[in-house]
């Protein structure tokens, strides 16, 4: 039978990495909340801190729901999770937030949906062996 | 044949639920899932491979396809399916009925309450490949000796469950649950219980209770807000019940938590003890009266400490244990009072939303014959081994 004696030094940087880790800043797996409007960086920071306490926010920000009703229903169930920590206070920032986010989601579904109709009734360009020499502007 | 029929079954009930999406709007389906793949490399097995393989090392992958449907405003269901080491298994389908926040009826087969980690078992929703020791499900190292941790999680069981939560002034929140299960199930002449008959499809009856008398049990947990990004949860959970056809045999099973989120820090703790009572008619390793009924501890714990450190890493680092105290039958690799430590550190990679990698390397401390696997106050051991992980993880 042998005994560890763990060095001091192991002691010490993990007090370091605990030290760095908590004087760090800055939100996980979900959105940049620089780029999103003021009005609703508080919604979204109360929507990050509550819902990424037992998972990942990918999870409801993936979950495809664009609907007010529904992400009502989503939201009452995960307050209702034991400790869960939300309030039904939190439901409205949190609502809030998610219903800004569920337009973007449209929205950006949108332009692809043109961008890509445009692509598809664009005449096809000619080959580039076709394309004339530009030699005259030398 | 039995099992790919079951398996097509439950697939073809989730199909039926997702197609059924889009032809029943009034009801709200909500759809999820996660998938991982692990890469687990021991060391020690590439050197000697002679050795029977005591884990499962090599690639492991964990699916589950959930769907939870709100029939109403007071009745939902759930159902979930996964597929792992174990092969496809139910984990849950079941109703609840909610009266109130604080009183819900749930029927059918789920997780009964029990520790903390149980809401965050789903590998999407932890951030190391494996699950702590007490909660182990085969990614443990020496697992067939240790026959797994305190309690597998997730523990599916056919049952009812009463539970609720409440709100204190926004500030408090309690979360209760009572319940009676099946409960777990073992040979009348085992030393310990036999998981497998609760696992998988694999097994004959596995849905069937092997006696007629229901485990049960219960948690209550009080979480703490204080201030807008910091709370804290103190949890105690407990269960009883006998295993064996003819009740013979019983075990109790008592746990406590601790969770703290401070900031971007997560702090979580849990201990958990197994007190089971077994026959005396295999030969054991302390001579013992013949007609005596024995009794063993097993001891579990962890300490996580979780930190998101920018917007795609996080670390993570835990420390985490079993203590197993009584007697073991002569072939075991066992002695009456033997023990794990293991220590873990790792870091999780967001990819982009929803995909996420996952690397921790892991040391464990084997030992007999140490009270907790600490001899003149310090670690001991009779063997080292190292494991890493690498995973990836999607989760919708």
């Amino acid at each position: 039978m042998k005994t560890m004696t763990p060095p001091r030094w192991l002691f010490a940087l993990a007090l370091l990495a605990l030290g760095a880790a908590c004087a760090s800043t800055g939100p996980r797996e979900g959105l940049d909340a620089s780029q999103l409007p003021p009005d609703v960086r508080d919604d979204y920071a109360l929507f990050a801190r509550r819902c990424s306490k037992c998972h990942s926010l990918a999870r409801p920000l993936n979950s495809g729901i664009d609907d007010d009703a529904r992400w009502t229903d989503y939201v009452t169930r995960m307050r209702r999770q034991p400790g869960s920590g939300i309030t039904q206070q939190d439901t409205g920032p949190i609502l809030r937030f998610l219903h800004y986010y569920s337009l973007e989601q449209l929205r950006a579904k949108r332009a692809r949906a043109m961008a890509n109709d445009r692509a598809a009734s664009k005449p096809p360009t000619p080959p580039a062996e076709a394309a004339p020499e530009r030699t005259a502007d030398r | 044949m039995r099992r790919f029929a079951l398996a097509a079954a439950v697939a073809g009930i989730l199909l039926c639920g997702l197609l059924g999406t889009w032809q029943a709007r009034a009801i709200e389906r909500n759809f999820a899932g996660s998938a991982q793949l692990d890469y687990f490399l021991v060391p020690a097995e590439l050197k000697n491979n002679a050795t029977p393989r005591s884990t499962f090392d090599g690639f492991t992958s964990e699916v589950a396809l959930k769907l939870a449907v709100d029939v109403s405003d007071r009745l939902s269901a759930n159902v979930k399916v996964c597929y792992g080491c174990h092969g496809f298994e139910l984990p849950m389908a079941y109703f609840d009925y909610r009266v109130a926040d604080e009183l819900n009826f749930r029927v059918g087969r789920f997780s009964p309450s029990f520790g903390a980690f149980n809401v965050r078992h789903d590998p999407a929703n932890h951030a190391t490949s494996s699950k702590p020791l007490p909660y182990d499900m085969g990614r443990m190292l020496r697992w067939q000796d240790w026959n797994l941790g305190v309690i597998p999680s997730p523990f599916p069981d056919n049952g009812l469950e009463i539970g609720g939560t409440h709100w204190f002034a926004d500030t408090a929140q309690l979360d209760y649950a009572a319940y009676a299960v099946s409960g777990f199930k073992g040979d009348t002449n085992a030393v310990d219980l036999d998981w497998s008959q609760s696992f998988s499809f694999q097994q004959t009856g596995y849905l069937v209770d092997n006696n007629a008398r229901p485990a049960w049990g219960g948690r209550a947990a009080l979480t703490f807000r204080a201030g807008e990004a910091n709370d804290f949860t103190v949890g105690a959970s407990f269960m009883y019940g006998t295993y064996d056809p003819t009740n013979s045999f019983a075990y109790t099973i008592g746990g406590a938590d601790f969770a703290a989120r401070i900031g971007r820090t997560q702090i979580r703790a849990e201990y958990l003890l197994r007190r089971q009572s077994f026959a005396t008619t295999l030969q054991l390793k302390e001579p013992v009266a013949s007609d005596a009924v024995q009794t063993f501890d097993k001891h579990g714990y962890y300490l996580e400490i979780e930190r998101s450190m920018t917007d795609t890493i996080a670390l993570v680092g835990r420390v985490d244990g079993l203590y197993r105290q009584g007697n073991v039958v002569v072939t075991s690799t066992l002695d009456p009072k033997a023990a794990i430590i293991r220590y873990t550190g790792g870091a999780t990679y967001a990819v982009t939303s929803g995909w996420r990698l996952k690397a921790s390397g892991e040391l464990w401390a084997f030992s007999n014959d140490a009270a907790w696997g600490f001899r003149d106050g310090h670690p001991a051991y009779d063997q080292l081994e190292l494991g890493l992980h690498l995973a990836v993880v999607g989760t919708f």
